[in-house]
């Protein structure tokens, strides 16, 4: 798919009318009541802000912080499965950032790994993802040290750049191209992709050279350097929050808990959990393989620098720069990756 | 800062200590450092971004940061608050830690802030704050502005709560406490949650769920305001950390408010000061003794 359109910023707050007309839930970046800026149902286009970052990702809306899989029901000694029907009503995203909408795509691959996660591809298949080309980044933002960039497309079904008076639209899927198709009225003829050029040009300059380049580097320093004093080093600030990975649009473990309702039954609920805490690697039998926050910061860099693009040839890692935002303590992924690199190419690192 | 780095160079050529746990200037403003060679010393600084509680690094339960040996922290006169709560309550020997007082005249909220410090950029703790120096301290250097005169904003919305009827104020925290993730965030920062194995991560029973369902956020919450009556030591950090912003402080002010109003007892940097858990006196309260 590579063709474009155009739509009109009125035509946009239409198209988000029309949709919610025609009963289609719309989520947005929109301002929380206490004055922050999250993903979250909308109903109007005129509640989407799209000069922040928004402080969630994308994940939750195919990865709810809780859900449930099924109920049980003991009788005697037999247990009956109770199906909980899931529908995926259809939905659409408008305004994700295309560092959101690339984290979408990268968990495609775990989720449809050794099983297919259905209820992460019921969504997935009900969700269109409109995303608008980022005005541009702080100085925690690396999304084209990751392959990626303020303007990439990947994840997204349809891509809007900024351009006269209205956007510039890159149609990327066939799901968005049924979008377009579905609202004809709504896009139409306007400016080409060269009155987009100025603004992706800047959007670019802000975001590169906060972290080489280099994730083949990263991946073959980490892989080598299981047992390294950096780990202890950086580790020493961690309070193992796990603020990171709730903030971070790419990591997704979670845990399987029942929890009874009744003597007799409950529900089996799937719920966000963290590599940063001790409990995620503690064994029944007492014996906890990461013992301290060392294994676990290790952990973190291992699995989106060089466990998963070694599985599945990408980085779990989108560059969006929330976890340094987020962390109480000052960690900084740009800080760790352009250490690692300057150890790997023998130009110290040393804190 | 010239006084801190000069002293911290001292104690860490002398041998006096392995480490200094203080400030430095990191990629997103002020941080928590930990200084191992004299020379590091230069990296210290302190100013009103420095908000973090560096206590919490004390806390037993950091297995790495035991490695480092003997420390010196700096901190600020709340900090004190709750390095005297580790001595009171026994988790830190007064004896293996040096304490390097600051004297403060308030920070800001946000580490990375560029702003000043100012009646309009001040952390709402910092209001009414009484302490420009710490008691509890082996050395003191520094200097400190006036502070910034109460009552604090949250002191006022929590006046403002209690006043509604109990059907509002249960809409209020239901919405707030939805937002949770159940991260435990608020837990992980919190100088006094030092607890090896917490309540909140037993499975054997399951004493407090883990989703983060109305029912599981609820009791993750009380149970945390519960656990730190009496204790709390108001540093903010639990707000602070909050991935979802909900106001944690609201609910651990009350709390201290209750245990100050019933039980004579405000955080202190006196670590010989009693905690009220654990602490019987023939007048405390007991008509709701059934």
């Amino acid at each position: 798919m590579s063709t474009t359109t155009f739509i009109r910023t009125e035509d946009l707050k239409g198209l988000v009318a029309d949709l919610r007309a025609a009963g289609v839930g719309v989520a947005g970046p929109a301002r929380t009541s206490d004055g922050a800026v999250d993903y979250r149902s909308i109903n109007a286009f005129d509640d989407v802000v799209l000069d922040a970052q928004p402080r969630n990702s994308l994940k939750q809306f195919f990865l709810p912080p809780t859900e449930p899989l099924f109920k049980y029901q003991r009788k005697g000694s037999d247990v009956a499965i109770l199906e909980i029907s899931a529908t995926f009503p259809p939905r659409v995203i408008v305004g994700a950032r295309p560092c959101d909408a690339a984290a979408v795509d990268v968990l495609d691959h775990v989720m449809n790994w050794d099983y297919k996660d259905e209820p992460w591809f019921g969504r997935r298949e009900a969700t269109t993802i409109v995303s608008f080309a980022c005005p541009g980044g702080d100085r925690s933002c690396f999304c084209t040290a990751v392959g990626l960039g303020p303007d990439a497309t990947r994840g997204s079904d349809l891509l809007l750049v900024p351009a006269g008076d209205g956007y510039y639209v890159e149609v990327v899927t066939e799901k968005g191209k049924r979008l377009v198709d579905a609202y004809p009225k709504r896009f139409g003829a306007g400016a080409g992709v060269d009155a987009t050029l100025s603004y992706r040009e800047k959007a670019r300059a802000s975001v590169e050279g906060h972290v080489p380049a280099r994730p083949d580097v990263i991946r073959q320093w980490v892989q080598e350097h299981f047992e390294d004093p950096f780990w202890a080093d950086i580790s020493l600030r961690c309070h193992g929050c796990g603020g990171c990975a709730a903030a971070c649009p790419t990591c997704h473990c979670f845990d399987i808990v029942d929890e009874p309702e009744t003597l007799d039954a409950g529900t089996r609920r799937r719920n966000w959990d963290t590599c940063q805490t001790s409990v995620f690697t503690a064994h029944a039998s007492g014996h906890n393989p990461r013992a301290d926050q060392c294994g676990r910061c290790r952990q973190r860099v291992n699995h989106k620098f060089a466990i998963y693009p070694a599985r599945f040839n990408d980085i779990l890692c989108t560059g969006c720069g929330r976890c340094a935002r987020t962390c109480p303590a000052g960690q900084d992924v740009t800080e760790i990756l352009t250490r690692i690199v300057a150890m790997a190419t023998g130009q110290g690192g040393a804190a | 800062m010239t006084e801190l780095r000069e002293l911290a160079r001292r104690l860490l050529s002398e041998g006096t200590v392995n480490a200094v746990l203080g400030w430095e200037e990191g990629p997103r403003g002020a941080r928590p450092a930990f200084v191992t060679t004299p020379d590091g010393a230069d990296r210290l600084i302190f100013d009103h971004r420095c908000v973090h509680n560096l206590a919490s690094y004390l806390s037993p339960r950091r297995p790495h940061l035991k490695r480092l040996g003997k420390v010196a922290m700096v901190l600020k006169p709340c900090d004190a608050r709750a390095v005297a709560g580790l001595i009171r309550e026994t988790q830190v020997p007064r004896e293996n830690i040096v304490l390097i007082g600051v004297r403060c005249g308030g920070v800001v909220t946000d580490p990375d802030s560029d702003a000043a410090l100012s009646e309009a950029t001040v952390a709402d703790r910092c209001r009414g704050c009484p302490d420009r120096e710490g008691r509890l301290a082996d050395h003191t250097v520094g200097t400190a502005g006036p502070g910034f005169p109460g009552p604090s904003h949250r002191a006022q919305k929590i006046e403002e709560l209690a006043a509604k009827p109990a059907d509002q104020r249960w809409a209020f925290w239901q919405e707030e406490l939805s937002k949770c993730v159940r991260c435990h965030a608020c837990r992980q920062v919190c100088p006094m949650c030092f607890c090896d194995r917490c309540l909140a991560d037993k499975t054997q029973p399951r004493w407090i769920e883990s989703s983060p369902h109305a029912r599981g956020n609820m009791a993750w919450h009380v149970a945390r305001a519960m656990h730190l009556a009496g204790r709390c030591v108001d540093c903010g950090e639990c707000e602070r950390v909050c991935p979802q912003g909900i106001p944690l402080g609201l609910i651990t002010r009350k709390i201290a408010s209750v245990v100050a109003e019933r039980y004579d007892f405000r955080p202190s940097d006196d670590p010989a000061v009693p905690a009220p858990v654990g602490t019987y006196r023939m007048d405390d309260p007991q008509e709701f003794i059934l």
